[in-house]
């Protein structure tokens, strides 16, 4: 293929991304640079870094800030290993394999809004959840600032477990033949066999679902907003439920787009290992 | 693996895999049930399993005012549909070529969904209805387009601008999209366009664009380069050997890149929520009654969710296969 045809055949995709991607990157590190809310959002007032200065000084960003790095710590391992339990599972019968796996795909693709919002209701007052919980266990759940963050952490659980699931389910069915052949001959347990093939041949499916998983939970939106009703009383705004708030809901146009100037800074900071490894992947191959 | 052969074990996996699963559905089956729940039924302290169902939440989501004689027009619609779905599936076997019959089926699929407000008084719900669907279909329709192009020339293209690009999409595929979204809301509110289904498209392209040409382009990678290249030496050109040689060989690709910008596009409430007023999507419609604790509300809220998965869940079921393939081909980098 010439540079040419390359050219022709790239260009679309690339504008696109120039245009409706790397330019509000940039717009939103000048936009920053300002004082806007939408009564003057045609005559913006350049502050300079002061936006910046409040965001950092600002308590509930780092309280948001804390929660979201929480909330990655607690489900992403969760997700990994839960989904790995169920994939071992899966792996070890034939029969209603289709049906397992159908179900577990509907939580995953349902709309994030209207699955949180029944989850939700779960637990609800009058929820069979929450009316389980206090039969067997006489536990009467109250939405509060301890429940409300269990609830979008089980929530994220629910919905990304399939995910996990289906891909490591795959990766197991693609376990090299022979090493198992030599370990069933010369004895080797089950989990011996875990240990030692399965793990190492899945290990670059763990990273592929931490990756995604950790860019996921990083920017979680659609569940905080539905269970906490947007009231701030339950204490678990994620970075950008926090950022949308300052936003939307106080107006402050610049300061926000200050504040995801600043977290697309800290994902990519989490991301740079990974990012290096593909370009030295591609590299390779080109 | 080695399978166990304790039939004890067998029986407790399968109970295992039985409660995840119920797991999985439960909430989803409850809000059926909740949607076709009277009031009082739904807002029970004790949950009722068993209670006399009622049409009337989706009647209330639907239509405004409702017609003393609705019941042939609901069920003309639903034969429609069907017929619909029937032709489709078997254009194979209708002596018509096949992009024709698909046409006219979506045709006057568009057609009775622009008639239908002037037969019956619907309800917004339906016009965010209309919304999800004309935001969707252009989001897919735009994004493959471009996305196809570009996966096929990085595929092919070893160079390294090609790598270039694709570590810098990699990049903002994490992108929170906050951070692009708010610019555009800005831009929006300055030229006009807030509130359009063109911003909304646009924005939902570029959202996904950098997943979209990762995933295509794996699927291209698969293709051996000798068959365009017979084409090319028959005396086609690159553009002609991609649309009549490589597309028809890669729609299972296709299919299944399609199904995640779907989901991506229909499932997305943040850029909707922000750059509409009033031309809302279904995400955002809902979004209405998760405040709220008017009693009346949690059967609409019902009604309303279950309408709203349901075509998704019958696309997803229908092309499962392409889904679970691309899940499982881990393609879905970034």
């Amino acid at each position: 293929m010439t540079k040419g045809t390359f050219t022709f055949f790239v260009a679309p995709s690339v504008f696109i991304m120039l245009a409706l991607m790397t330019l509000p990157l940039l717009a939103s590190i000048i936009l920053g640079m300002h004082y806007i809310t939408f009564r003057n959002l045609d005559e913006p007032l350049w502050v300079g870094f002061q936006n910046y200065q409040q965001v950092l000084e600002d308590p509930e960003f780092w309280d948001s800030l804390e929660f979201t790095l929480l909330f990655i710590a607690a489900t992403v391992p969760l997700r990994i290993a839960l989904g790995l339990m169920f994939a071992l599972l899966l792996d070890q019968i034939r029969r209603f394999r289709g049906v397992f796996i159908a179900a577990a795909l509907v939580p995953f693709v349902m709309t994030p809004v209207v699955g949180t919002l029944i989850f939700r209701d779960m637990f609800d007052r009058g929820g069979p959840y929450w009316y389980w919980m206090q039969q067997l266990f006489e536990y009467r759940l109250f939405m509060n600032s301890t429940t409300v963050p269990l609830l979008i952490i089980f929530h994220s659980i629910w919905t990304a477990t399939p995910f996990a699931m289906i891909v490591l389910f795959a990766g197991l069915q693609t376990l090299p033949q022979e090493s198992l052949e030599a370990a069933r001959v010369d004895g080797a347990s089950w989990l011996r066999q875990l240990w030692h093939i399965a793990i190492p041949h899945l290990r670059s499916l763990f990273v592929f679902i931490a990756l995604i998983s950790i860019m996921d939970a990083y920017r979680v939106f659609d569940s905080v907003f539905v269970l906490t009703r947007q009231n701030p009383i339950f204490d678990a705004e994620t970075i950008m439920y926090y950022n949308f708030q300052v936003a939307m809901n106080f107006g402050r146009l610049g300061k926000a787009n200050a504040m995801s100037v600043l977290t697309v800074i800290g994902i990519f900071v989490v991301l740079i290992p990974f990012l290096a490894m593909t370009y030295r992947e591609q590299m390779e191959e080109a | 693996m080695t399978r166990t052969e304790n039939p004890l074990a067998r029986f407790l996996i399968y109970i295992a895999l039985a409660l995840f699963t119920v797991y999985n559905i439960l909430p989803f089956a409850w809000t059926i049930m909740s949607s076709i729940k009277l009031p009082k039924d739904a807002n029970a302290r004790i949950p009722r399993f068993t209670f006399s169902p009622t049409g009337e939440n989706y009647a209330e989501l639907w239509l405004n005012m409702r017609p003393e004689d609705f019941a042939p027009y609901g069920l003309a619609l639903v034969v429609f549909i069907f017929l619909l779905g029937v032709v489709g599936f078997s254009a194979n076997r209708i002596p018509a070529p096949n992009s024709l019959i698909y046409m006219g089926c979506i045709l006057a699929g568009v057609l009775v969904a622009v008639a239908l407000p002037e037969v019956v008084n619907t309800a917004e719900f339906y016009d965010y209805l209309i919304n999800s669907v004309i935001v969707t279909i252009g989001t897919l329709c735009v994004s493959l387009t471009i996305g196809a192009l570009a996966g096929y020339g990085l595929a092919r293209f070893r160079h390294v601008v090609s790598v270039y690009i694709l570590v810098i999409a990699l990049a903002f595929r994490s992108l929170p999209s906050l951070a692009l979204v708010l610019p555009f809301y800005y831009l929006g509110q300055l030229s006009g366009l807030y509130d359009t289904h063109i911003l909304l498209i646009f924005c939902l392209v570029a959202v996904n664009q950098p997943f979209t040409i990762w995933m295509l382009r794996s699927f291209f990678m698969e293709i051996p380069i000798e068959i365009e290249e017979a084409a090319m030496i028959d005396g086609a050109g690159r553009l002609r050997s991609f649309i009549s040689v490589i597309v028809p060989i890669m729609w299972p690709g296709i299919i299944t890149t399609g199904l995640f910008t779907l989901l991506l596009a229909y499932n997305d409430f943040l850029l909707a929520r922000i750059l509409t007023q009033i031309n809302w999507t279904l995400p955002v419609g809902i979004a209405q009654w998760t405040g709220g604790e008017d009693p009346g509300h949690v059967t609409l809220a019902a009604a309303a969710s279950v309408s709203t998965t349901l075509p998704i869940l019958v696309v997803i079921i229908f092309f499962q296969k392409y889904l679970i393939r691309g899940l499982a081909s881990g393609a879905v980098k970034g």
